[in-house]
């Protein structure tokens, strides 16, 4: 009896420590390998390896003022950047998700983070205090990212205007509260590579893939998760109940509903003016992803409409 | 005595049952014609966006008339379309619009953004006719005109 306690006791041991080390932190990425990927290995110039004219289309992309922007924020007009200030908040299953401020401010923003610390938080989900960052931060998708781009953005974040406003705590219960139990779902559901193996050397599909897959993040809201929130690839852009509670957010895989008979002409159009097939306009929380869309390249429009015509079609399953 | 009075209620019951069937289906028949009129926006937008997307040629003369008639649907007086009591959250006419109540109860704000529609469409009547190019760069601003109501004051589509 009391051997098997012991027994017990070191599996037990073994499993919490085992845990305890899945869950460590990836390593931060340094500022070498940064320097590597950017080409700006040898110059160690005061402006860094960033093009932050370059950052602005990624910046669009990343969609990251829809989320970091103040809240009830009402945009003088459509070209101007929104202060990122944060304070947005996310009511989830798992608790409410405050957003961070993310300007250049050195107290409160992101002001003092060099740029490995801000690949290290786009790419793995780590915070330069060594912390796993929660998932409504969509790293899943940008863990795709280039290093390039990541370089950029940081540089165009760089520019925009730096506010001092201190974070607010996210306000989750238990276990969701345990930060580093995190390192167990990033084991589990976080995956860097491709999601779709579209066996291609065409260099608009493959533009639409790093796109869409990577710092588009579309597969956050347009795919269907599972209880502990990590993305059910098997149903990849197949549609997915919506975040903010109420109906659904569509299936956008090929074939799928009214959305199936659109085009790319008519997908590429949609991301640019917000107009349908049908000559309505685009609403809900889709009305601000065209506002970003629209200010991307026309290419790059077109590449992701070629990208969602390439990938399979998902088969809703039947008791959803 | 008793039974006059049930006679008397049962007439107002009636009257005010009738007139309230009757005003219905006016109401109804309001809201067929201004979702007729958005139906004309629909028919010109699509003119001037297949292009856009180069599904039909470049075709200035078409482009040009279709951005005048968007022009002129914006000046026209629409408001005895928009009589109180016809949103969605009036009685029976839940499956019938998506105009939400806050077009009234948020009023002037709707006319506001009407107005923004109508400068979009001026500058719009203007390049339309110009080139492909400028026809492509002044649809972004017609959409945000369109979306300024539709996201505020109609109903989000419930996707199925």
């Amino acid at each position: 009896m009391k051997l098997c306690l012991k027994v017990a006791t070191l599996v037990a041991t073994g499993i919490a420590a085992g845990l305890w080390l899945l869950s460590a932190p990836e390593p931060a990425i340094s500022a070498k390998a940064l320097a590597m990927a950017t080409g700006s290995d040898t110059q160690a110039g005061d402006t860094g390896p960033g093009d932050a004219e370059r950052g602005a289309s990624v910046f669009h992309i990343g969609g990251c003022a829809s989320c970091h922007m103040p809240p009830d924020y009402e945009q003088p007009d459509t070209d101007s950047i929104p202060p990122l200030s944060g304070g947005m908040r996310f009511s989830t299953d798992f608790g409410t998700f405050v957003a961070p401020n993310i300007t250049p401010d050195k107290a409160t923003g992101i002001g003092s983070w060099s740029d490995a610390d801000f690949a290290t938080a786009l790419l793995k989900g780590v915070s330069p205090q060594g912390q796993h960052y929660y998932p409504a931060f969509p790293y899943s998708s940008y863990a795709r990212m280039s290093l390039q781009d990541v370089a950029d953005l940081k540089a165009f974040i760089d520019t925009q205007v730096a506010v001092n406003r201190p974070n607010e705590s996210h306000q989750l219960d238990f276990p969701f509260s345990v930060r580093r139990a995190l390192g167990l779902w990033k084991q589990l559901y976080l995956r860097p590579g491709p999601v779709i193996d579209l066996d291609t050397e065409d260099p608009e599909l493959l533009r639409g893939q790093y796109l869409v897959e990577g710092p588009g993040h579309c597969g956050e809201c347009h795919s269907p998760r599972n209880i502990l929130g990590g993305t059910d690839y098997s149903q990849w852009l197949g549609g997915a109940a919506n975040p903010d509670g109420e109906g659904s957010i569509p299936d956008i895989s090929p074939g799928a509903g009214d959305f199936g008979d659109w085009d790319k002409a008519d997908i590429a159009e949609y991301l640019s003016s917000g107009f349908t097939p049908d000559y309505d306009v685009v609403g809900g929380s889709m009305a601000e992803v065209v506002e970003n869309t629209s200010k991307l390249a026309a290419s790059d429009r077109h590449a992701i409409a070629a990208y969602l015509k390439a990938i399979p079609t998902v088969i809703a399953k039947e008791d959803d | 005595m008793i039974k006059r009075k049930g006679i008397v209620a049962t007439l107002v019951i009636v009257s005010a049952l009738g007139s309230g069937a009757v005003f219905a289906e006016e109401v109804e028949k309001i809201i067929e014609a201004r979702q007729s009129f958005m139906q004309l926006y629909s028919f010109n937008l699509g003119l001037v966006g297949e292009m856009a997307k180069g599904k039909t040629e470049y075709d200035a003369d078409i482009a040009a008339n279709a951005a005048q008639n968007l022009l002129a649907l914006a000046k026209m007086n629409t408001s005895p379309m928009w009589p109180q009591g016809s949103s969605k959250a009036d009685a029976g006419l839940e499956e019938v619009t998506s105009a939400l109540p806050e077009i009234w109860t948020t009023y002037p704000k709707v006319s506001e953004k009407h107005n923004d529609l109508t400068a979009a469409l001026e500058t719009f009547a203007t390049v339309a006719g110009k080139d492909l190019a400028s026809l492509r760069g002044g649809m972004k601003a017609v959409g945000d005109g369109c979306k300024g109501c539709h996201q505020d004051f109609r109903a989000k589509k419930e996707d199925k």
